[in-house]
Formats: C-alpha cells, structure tokens, sequence
C-alpha cells in the first residue's frame, strides 16, 4: 500500500535535483536557457504573465538548464534572472493540486512519511542549486519574493537593481509562513530575519550586505554579464573547490542543521491552527479565492490596519 | 521490479532486502547500489511496511565494494583515472547522499550481519538504525590499505574517536564480541539465533504506529545532525577528492596496478600480508 495522498514520493538525493531534468531534447518554455558567451550560461524564469511564480515545470525547465551549464566543459558562470517586470513572485499559490508550490491543504490528511517524502524534496531542492559546482549570479529586477528570493539566495552572488524588492510574504502578519529560509541571516549580520520579512529594497540589501551590488536598472544586465565574464577567468577546478570550502565552512556554522530542520520545521506548520483572526491561508482561498486571500494578507500584514484581537 | 543482485520482499509488516551475490561474498557493485535504492525507494513510502531488514544472502553479509573493476565506476573510483575536481566531487556526492539517505529512512531500519562486513558492507550496517550480528561476524574497512579514504564519518560517532583511528589507520577487523563492545552494534547472538532475534525485534516494531516511529527516528537523527554528522558526510566527499589526487609515495602499493598484472585475489593478498600481525 503506497502511501496516502497521491503525490509522487522521491526522497533519493544520490544525484542533485537538477541531474535528474534532462535537458537533451527539452522544449524549455517557462525556463529558458542561452548562453551570452562561450563561458557565460544563462537561465530566464520566463513566465511573465505570471510574474515568474514558480510551477513544477518552471523549477524543471530551470534545473535542466543548470544541468546542461554543467555538463558544458566552456561554461564557467551562469546567470539567473526574469522575463517581464521582476526576477519573480515565489512559489505560484494557485498552482494545480500535486504540485510542489502549493501548500499541502490539511484536508489531505497525510501521513508524517507522506511529508518526509514531500517536503525533503520540495526543501533539499534549494541546497542542490547552492552547492552547484559552477559559480551562480542571480541578476534581479523588481520584485524578488519568497520562493525567488530562496532561489537569488542560493545563487553565489546577487547583483540587482536599485529600486528591487525583496521580501517573503508567508502567512503574512509577521509570519514566515511557509517560505521561511535559514540562510539569509548568516548573508549578513546585519541583514537579521526581522528585517527581511519586510520589504527591502536593492539599495538597502546591498548596504546590509544581503546582496553583493545594486546598480541602476539601465545598467543591470551589464553589471551582471561583466562580473560573469571577469568570475569566468578563473580555473574550473579551482573555482568548485573554493566553492565547497566556503559552502562547507557555512555548513559548520550550522547552515546544515538549519537546513534540517528547516524542512521539519515546514512539516510542522502544516499542523498550525489558526486563531480566529488570523489570516488562514486555506479558509480565506476558500472563500475568497485567491485574491481575497492576498487582499487579506496585505490588509494584516500592515500593522497599523490588522485587525483588533 | 525483478533484481539480480538483491532480493526484497514483504511479511508481517516486514520488508526484507537481502543483499544476493552469495558467490562474490555479496560485493557491492554499481548495480547493487542501483536495486537497493529501487527496493528502498518502494519499502519507505509504502505503509505496510513498518520497518526494513537488510541482510545477506550465503556465507556473508557483504564482503564490501567489489574491486574486480568491472561495473563498479559509482562504488571505487580507480585513483590512475583522470577525472576533473568537479566530476569527482558529484560521484562523492551522490556515493555519501546514499549513506545519509539510508540513514535518514522515514522508518525503521535494521542490519541482520553474519560473517563478513567491510568497507561500503560495514558501511550500510552502520547507516541502519540498528545492527544484530551474529557471533561469526567480522566488522571494519580496509580501504587505507589501498591508498584511499575509509570515508564513513559515523565511525567516529558510534566508536569514538581513539577507537576509530585505531581501525582505519590500520584498516584491522573487529570481531562481532568486538564490535558490541565499541557499541558499533547493537548485539551479538550465536549465529542460530540471528535469525529469531532479528524478527523478534522487528515484529515488535512492527507493532507500533509508523508516523510515531518515523518522528522518533527523526528526532533522534536531528540529534546527529546538530552533533555535526550533516557537515562530517560533506567534509568527507571533500577528503575523498584530495585522497583521490594526492600523489603517490615511490614505491606505494597501488592495488589497481596489481590487480590488472596478477589478479584481485592475488592484489588483495599482497594488500593484507603486512598487516598479518597487526595490531
């Protein structure tokens, strides 16, 4: 008997996510992949219309082609960035049922294994685009949000524009929700949670030190494609060696552990209740549809218009 | 799913893998590998299955990687070929994710162990949640004699740290009495009692509610990783790539070369000879 709720069980890591989307023969459409040099790949979320929130064959499209930059021997650096008006809007909340994105809905009633298949998938997938053995550059414009911004963070290096905004909404109401990310706190000492569950701009993250530069939006694609080709000077072997110390050094601070229990700590929440005037994901898509939800999260989200308890 | 080199089946809530080249003492090759995780991917998400046995089938439970050189690129990488840092470091990858995979398990895992267990065999006893040994039963792994890394930082974990630089500068054995007593197992029984004392213990597993024990063990096993167990796998596809490159000593014994000239059995031969009486 197989396990309760119908979604695809995969706990295997032998080989990283990105290994297993094949990228010969790939139709890429809601990722696309060239290369601006011999030794400069990139990868575009291209789902403008739905700016760039993230659907399984989005994260597939863009896998495949961290796979192909890797088994291309000229490519040195690649590249990530958005089609349309920002880099991307996190996970799609409205994706089909059995997809990654969306929140697992309690009225599945799964099993705890049921949630160690799903969510060791869904969150060990963002370690695998961090230790990827090539250098990354997230190049972000606009909006940056939850899942995006997990994806710009596991890049090597982010590079945005002044007027970018980065942020994790959640549950919103102060509430990581279930976008919480270990890592960015240890980006930057300064650069503490708190902060980050506001809004903050490309300028701001740059001075907090949770980006590496922010640059006129004219002068983005640029900056990005100039680091990239300085970045691809350097030896291969050298670069994927230097890359795991530093990974592995940012592991004994406890980035592993805090990845583990990242991905318990997302088991859990999906057992919150929801006090009466709270927002409730599942109850206000529910009723309201799912940009009711939105519309509440965004009206409690601003303290000074939350609802009286 | 029909396999060559395992065997799995399912009873009383029991899901059994038996590792199955009795002929070969059970050495790991590539295909091996590939049949247990087709076989864990099947026992963990499936319900009935409330904990896993791995045992082997014949005179061992598993004499370790199979060194004949033949079908065996993902277990032991031949340190004369040339293979990019890069490269190298993803076959580590996916070689210790599998150790931490079965490790991780959400259910229940136990190693039923009778004569050999070495090297990648001692390895996949250790990442078991529990092992039974019968009294016949002999632990460690040898790969230092061959140059390369002894690479299971559990090792140290469970035996601590002067017992495991003990074994794996020497790459001696440990005899099963040996073994429970550095709590590398968990028991020792005479080898006609293996059997019963193993499905006793499962059986009573069996009996209890699988998302209970698949908390419990995570519960447990975050305990390892706070200790650093997570960061130690990493570290240890790391050793393996320098061990990997390093360059040799004049006049090192490079098994690989022996092998291809004389034969495994004679390679293997000349690798333990001088460590006859030892310690």
């Amino acid at each position: 008997m197989p396990t309760g709720f119908g979604r695809e069980f995969h706990t295997q890591y032998q080989k990283c996510e990105w290994e297993n989307a094949e990228y010969k023969g790939r139709d890429f459409q809601d990722a696309l992949y060239d290369k601006v040099s011999d030794r400069v790949a990139r990868i575009t979320f291209n789902r403008p219309e739905k700016r760039n929130a993230f659907s399984d064959r989005m994260f597939e499209d863009a896998f495949a082609g961290l796979h192909q930059a890797n088994d291309d021997p000229d490519v040195k650096v690649v590249i990530i960035r958005g089609a349309g008006i920002c880099f991307g809007a996190g996970h799609e909340l409205s994706s089909p049922e059995g997809e990654d994105s969306p929140p697992i809905h309690p009225n599945n009633n799964p099993t705890m294994v049921d949630y160690y298949g799903f969510e060791r998938r869904r969150c060990t997938k963002w370690e695998t685009i961090t230790d990827f053995p090539k250098l990354t550059i997230a190049q972000v414009h606009g909006h940056c949000i939850g899942a995006s911004q997990m994806f710009a963070s596991c890049c090597d290096l982010i590079i945005a524009t002044e007027d970018a905004q980065f942020g994790i909404r959640g549950f919103g109401n102060l509430h990581h929700g279930i976008t919480d990310w270990p890592i960015w706190p240890l980006w930057s000492n300064k650069a503490y949670a708190g902060h980050a569950i506001s809004e903050t701009s490309g300028k701001e993250a740059a001075e907090l030190g949770f980006i590496n530069k922010a640059v006129p939006q004219e002068q983005l694609e640029e900056e990005t494609i100039k680091w990239a080709e300085k970045l691809a000077n350097l030896p291969s072997d050298a670069v994927t060696i230097t890359k795991e110390w530093i990974n592995g050094s940012l592991d004994i601070t406890g980035v592993g552990s805090a990845q583990w229990s990242h991905f318990i700590l997302h088991l859990g929440i999906q057992y919150v209740h929801f006090r009466p005037y709270e927002v409730n994901l599942y109850k206000a898509k529910r009723d309201k549809g799912l940009k009711g939800f939105m519309k509440e999260r965004a009206i409690n989200a601003t303290p000074d218009s939350a609802p009286k308890k | 799913m029909s396999y060559k080199t395992i065997t799995y089946e399912k009873k009383d809530g029991i899901g059994y893998i038996t590792l199955n080249r009795p002929e070969k003492l059970n050495a790991i090759d590539d295909m091996m590998l590939e049949e247990l995780d087709a076989a864990l991917a099947l026992a963990e998400p499936d319900l009935e299955v409330k904990v896993v046995v791995i045992k082997g089938a014949g005179q061992a439970f598993s004499v370790g990687q199979d060194l004949s050189g033949v079908g065996t690129s993902e277990v032991i990488l031949d340190p004369r070929e040339s293979i990019s840092m890069k490269n190298q470091l993803e076959a580590e990858r996916r070689r210790n994710r599998r150790w931490e995979y079965i490790f991780h398990l959400a259910k229940p895992t136990i190693a039923q162990v009778h004569g050999y267990c070495l090297g990648a065999g001692c390895s996949l006893a250790m990442v078991c949640d529990i092992t039974i040994a019968s009294e016949d039963a002999t632990f460690g792994d040898p790969m230092i004699r061959m140059g390369l890394l002894p690479g299971n930082p559990l090792w140290i974990w469970l035996v601590g740290i002067k017992k495991t630089k003990e074994l794996l500068y020497s790459g001696a054995y440990l005899t099963a009495a040996e073994a429970e007593q550095f709590a590398l197992i968990n028991k020792v029984v005479p080898a006609d009692k293996l059997e019963e004392a193993v499905f006793r213990l499962a059986k009573g597993i069996s009996l209890l509610p699988g998302d209970g024990l698949a908390t419990c063990k995570d519960g447990i096993n975050s305990v390892m990783e706070a200790r650093g167990i997570g960061e130690a796998w990493r570290f240890t596809n790391e050793m393996q790539l320098i061990m990997q490159h390093r360059n040799k000593e004049p006049g090192e014994f490079n098994f690989f070369e022996v092998r291809d000239k004389k034969g495994l059995e004679a390679a293997i031969e000349e690798r333990d000879t001088p460590f006859k009486d030892f310690p």
